[in-house]
C-alpha cells in the first residue's frame, strides 16, 4: 500500500505542479505565468514569514520568548484546521478524477490516504513559512542550543497533522450525512456552517465561564493564555516541551499520536470512501420533465442565475462564499436580540468607554463578514474547461464579467444592509445616520465585488485541475481577501479614531464618497481588462 | 441566404511555442447551403482552425470573416449567427438540461414562445425531453452532446460549426443530426465540420478540405477529391503522396 500512496501521491502533485508545466511548455506566456505565479507565493510566503518574525520580536522585546514554541504550534495548528475543513470537500471527496483513479488497482483507503497527503503536502510551504520565520525568532531571542533547530524543523513538519486529520474527519462526517439527502451541496454547506457557528459561539461561552470564575484574573499576560489554550490541545504543549525542555518524551508522545491519528482516521475514513464517494456522485435523475412556458431573462440576468446555480452546485464554492454573509446575518440578529452594549462589553472584556464612538465603524464591521470572500474572484477562473461556452457565445466579455457582479451583489447586500440595519437599531444610532451607514456598507459591497472581479479577470486561471485550487489557492482570491481583510481591520480603528474629533454623518459622507470612488475605479478596470 | 461566402478562412496561422505551427496558412471558403467537411489526422489543426472559426481561440495571424463580419474585429457580431458543438461538450454541469437551454436562449435574446417551440421541437427529435429536467452532471455522453447540439440551434444559425459531432451520439441521434444538417442547408444555411469517419462526410458533404500537419493540402469539392474513387481511397492517396 505505501508504494501506491506514494505513486499516487508522487502522480497527483505532478498533475497540478506549476513547475512541471514549466518543464514541459514550449508556450513562453504560461511559462512567465508560471514564473509570475512563483513570485506572486514568493512574496506571499515573505509576508507571512515576516509577519512571524515581528511577532516573536515583539514577544522576545517584552520577555515572553518562552512562549514561541507554543504560540507556533498553536498558530499553524489553527490554521491546518480551519483551512482543511474547508478544502475537504473537493480534495479528499467529490474531486473530478475519482473515477479514473477508482478504477485503477488501488484500494479505497490508498486512495484516501494519498489525497489527505496531497492536500498535506500542498499546504506544507504555508506552515513551512510559519515554522522557520518562528524558529529564527526564538534563535534571535532564547539562543537554543543548537539541536534545538533541526529537532524544531523535524517536528513542526509533523504539526500540521493532527488538526488536518480532525478537519477531514468533521468533513467526512459532513460527507456521510449529506449523502443522505438529494441537495448533498447545501446540506454540507449547513453543517460546515453551524460547525462555524457552534465554534464561535463556545469561544465566547468558555471566555464567560471564565469570567464568573474569576479565572480571568489569572489570564494577565499573553503568555499564561498561550499556555492555557496549550493544556487544551495537548500536541501543541509536547512540542513546545520537546523544544524548550528538550524533552525526548513529549516529542515521542507528539509523533506517536499523530501518526496514530493518521492510522486510525484514515482507517475509518477509508472503510466508507467508496461508498460516500458513490452517493455524492449520483444524481437523482427523475426523467420525468415535461415541456411548460418558459421564462426569458435579460442576458446579465441569465449569467447571474448561470452564476447562482454553478455557487450552490459546488459545496466548496458555497461554503466559502456563504460563510462570510452567513456569519454577518447571524450576527445581526444575535446584536438585535442580545443588544449592542452587551456584544460590545464581551468583545472588548467590558472595557470603560463610551459605545457610541463605535457607531461610525458599524458599516466596516458587517464588511468585515461580508467582504472576507467575493464570488467575483474566483468565478472567471471557476469556468475552467467550460469557458468554450461563454467564449463562442454572442457575448461582450464585459456582460459577462456584469453578470458574474450581480450575482455577488445579490449574495452580499441583503446581508450587508439585514446587519447593518440591525446594528444600527440595537446601538440606538439616529435614524440620518443609519441611512448614511447603510449607503456606505452598499458602496463597500459594490468595491469588494469590482474589485474581486479585477484581481479574478487579472488572474484568470482556467487549466485547474480541482476547484479548490481556485476557492481556496488561486492568486486571484488571495489577492482580494488578505489587503482587504487587513485594510478593513485598519478602516475600523482609523474611523472610531476620526469620529472623535469629525461629526460621524460627515465622516461617513467622506468615506461614502471614498469607496464610491474607489468601486467605480475598480469597475473601469474591469472593463479596460476586458479589452 | 443563397450562395454567399458564409465562412472565409484566410491565411489563418496559429502557433503555440516556440514557432511550432498547429494551422499554417489555412485558407478556404463556405458558402451558404455547403456542408463542408474538414478532414485530418489527430492532431492536424482541425480543433484549432475550428476554435478560432468560432471565436474560442485567439489568432494573429490571417483573416477569419463570418457573413461578412471578421471574427478578430466583431467576434459578437459573428458569434450572433454562428452555433459551435465542441468535440468533447464540457457542459455547466450544476444545471439542468432545460436551464442550459435558456440560459443560451437568454443570451441569444430569444423569446419565450419562440424559445419553447424550439426547445420542444429539437428535444422531441433528439427524445431528451423527459431528462431536460435533470443535472447535466447526470447526463451521459450522447446525452450531453444533445443538449449542446440543441443549444447550436436554438437560434437558427446561418452557420453550423462542428467539431467531430457524431462521436458518442447513438445511430438514431446521428442520423437525426444528419437531417438536421441537411435541412439547414437547403434553406442556405452553412454547415462546417470535422470528422475522421470518411463514411459520413463523404455522404454527407458536398465540399471538402484535407488537412495535415496544419497545411491545407486539398480543398474544394467532393468530385473534385475523388475523381470517381471512394474518399477513404482519394484521403489515403493524397496522404501518402505528401
Amino acid at each position: 500500500m505505501g508504494s501506491n500512496v506514494l505513486l499516487l501521491l508522487r502522480t497527483l502533485r505532478l498533475s497540478t505542479s506549476p513547475w512541471n508545466v514549466y518543464r514541459h511548455t514550449t508556450d513562453k506566456k504560461k511559462r512567465r505565468q508560471v514564473v509570475g505565479g512563483a513570485i506572486g507565493f514568493a512574496l506571499l510566503y515573505a509576508m507571512v514569514m515576516a509577519y512571524c518574525i515581528l511577532m516573536c520580536v515583539g514577544y522576545g522585546m517584552v520577555g515572553l520568548v518562552g512562549a514561541v514554541p507554543v504560540l507556533c504550534a498553536l498558530t499553524i495548528s489553527a490554521l491546518a484546521f480551519v483551512f482543511t475543513i474547508f478544502k475537504t470537500n473537493g480534495y479528499l471527496f467529490n474531486f473530478r478524477e475519482y473515477d479514473l483513479l477508482m478504477s485503477l488497482p488501488f484500494e479505497a483507503r490508498t486512495v484516501a490516504t494519498s489525497k489527505f497527503l496531497y492536500m498535506y503536502v500542498d499546504s506544507l510551504p504555508w506552515y513551512a513559512s510559519i515554522s522557520v520565520a518562528t524558529m529564527v525568532g526564538y534563535g534571535c531571542f532564547a539562543h537554543p542550543a543548537i539541536f534545538v533547530y533541526p529537532a524544531w524543523l523535524v517536528l513542526s513538519l509533523f504539526l500540521p497533522i493532527a488538526p488536518m486529520l480532525a478537519a477531514a474527519f468533521l468533513g467526512f462526517v459532513f460527507a456521510k450525512i449529506s449523502t443522505g439527502f438529494k441537495r448533498t451541496s447545501i446540506i454540507q454547506t449547513v453543517l460546515v456552517f453551524a460547525f462555524v457557528v457552534v465554534c464561535f459561539a463556545s469561544r465566547f461561552f468558555i471566555e464567560d465561564l471564565f469570567r464568573n470564575n474569576k479565572v480571568q484574573q489569572t489570564l494577565e499576560t499573553v503568555s499564561q493564555a498561550t499556555n492555557d489554550a496549550a493544556n487544551v490541545y495537548l500536541p501543541a504543549r509536547w512540542f513546545a516541551n520537546a523544544i524548550a525542555g528538550p524533552s525526548m518524551l513529549d516529542a515521542l508522545l507528539f509523533i506517536g499520536t499523530s501518526a496514530l491519528l493518521f492510522a486510525v482516521v484514515l482507517a475509518i475514513v477509508g472503510g466508507s470512501y467508496k461508498s460516500i464517494n458513490s452517493a455524492l456522485r449520483s444524481h437523482a435523475a427523475s426523467k420525468s420533465y415535461k415541456m411548460g412556458a418558459q421564462r426569458q431573462r435579460s442576458v446579465v440576468g441569465a449569467i447571474a442565475y448561470k452564476e447562482f446555480k454553478r455557487f450552490t452546485g459546488s459545496t466548496v464554492y458555497m461554503t466559502n462564499g456563504v460563510i462570510g454573509v452567513g456569519l454577518s446575518a447571524l450576527f445581526g440578529l444575535v446584536t438585535l436580540v442580545v443588544g449592542f452594549d452587551k456584544i460590545v462589553a464581551m468583545v472588548t472584556h467590558d472595557a470603560p468607554f463610551d459605545h457610541a464612538i463605535l457607531q461610525p465603524a458599524i458599516p466596516f464591521m458587517v464588511y468585515f463578514f461580508v467582504g472576507m470572500f467575493a464570488t467575483t474572484a474566483c468565478s472567471p477562473s471557476l469556468e475552467g474547461k467550460n469557458y468554450w461556452i461563454v467564449a463562442s457565445l454572442p457575448l461582450q466579455k464585459k456582460t459577462l464579467y456584469q453578470g458574474k457582479m450581480l450575482f455577488n451583489l445579490c449574495l452580499t447586500l441583503p446581508s450587508m444592509v439585514f446587519c447593518t440595519l440591525c446594528l444600527c437599531i440595537s446601538a440606538g444610532v439616529p435614524a440620518l445616520n443609519t441611512v448614511l451607514y447603510v449607503v456606505l456598507g452598499i458602496a463597500l459591497c459594490a468595491f469588494s465585488t469590482a474589485w474581486g472581479c479585477v484581481c479574478g479577470v487579472k488572474h484568470m486561471r482556467l487549466d485547474w485541475e480541482n476547484e479548490v485550487e481556485v476557492i481556496k489557492q488561486s492568486a486571484a482570491v488571495a489577492l482580494y481577501m488578505l489587503p482587504n481583510m487587513f485594510v478593513v481591520m485598519g478602516l475600523m480603528v482609523l474611523v472610531v479614531f476620526l469620529g472623535l474629533s469629525i461629526d460621524h454623518r460627515l465622516l461617513t459622507l467622506a468615506f461614502c464618497a471614498l469607496v464610491t470612488v474607489l468601486a467605480g475605479l475598480s469597475y473601469r478596470r474591469v472593463i479596460a481588462l476586458c479589452r | 441566404m443563397g450562395n454567399n461566402v458564409m465562412l472565409s478562412i484566410e491565411h489563418y496561422s496559429k502557433s503555440y511555442g516556440a514557432g511550432k505551427k498547429a494551422a499554417d496558412d489555412v485558407s478556404l471558403t463556405v458558402c451558404g447551403g455547403d456542408i463542408y467537411g474538414f478532414i485530418g489526422h489527430n492532431g492536424a489543426g482541425k480543433s484549432t482552425t475550428i476554435r478560432a472559426v468560432v471565436g474560442v481561440l485567439d489568432f494573429t495571424e490571417g483573416l477569419i470573416r463570418i457573413d461578412g463580419h471578421s471574427v478578430a474585429d466583431e467576434p459578437v457580431a459573428c458569434k450572433r449567427v454562428t452555433a459551435y458543438i465542441p468535440d468533447n461538450p464540457d457542459l455547466y454541469e450544476s444545471l439542468t438540461g432545460i436551464q442550459y437551454l435558456n440560459f443560451v436562449a437568454d443570451v441569444f435574446g430569444i423569446g419565450a414562445a419562440e424559445r419553447e417551440e424550439r426547445i420542444k421541437k429539437y428535444a422531441d427529435l433528439f427524445e431528451i425531453t423527459p431528462a431536460l429536467g435533470d443535472l447535466i452532471g447526470s447526463y451521459s455522453h450522447g446525452m450531453k452532446q444533445k443538449v449542446a447540439i440543441i443549444s447550436a440551434l436554438i437560434h437558427d444559425p446561418k452557420l453550423l460549426v462542428l467539431d467531430e459531432p457524431f462521436v458518442g451520439l447513438d445511430p438514431k441521434a446521428a442520423f437525426t443530426l444528419k437531417e438536421i444538417m441537411r435541412d439547414m442547408c437547403q434553406q442556405g444555411a452553412a454547415v462546417f465540420f470535422s470528422t475522421h469517419v470518411l463514411d459520413v462526410a463523404e455522404k454527407l458533404c458536398n465540399k471538402v478540405a484535407i488537412i495535415k500537419h496544419g497545411k491545407i493540402i486539398f480543398s474544394g469539392t467532393m468530385e473534385e477529391f475523388t475523381e470517381g474513387h471512394s474518399l477513404e481511397e482519394a484521403f489515403l492517396e493524397v496522404d501518402h503522396g505528401e
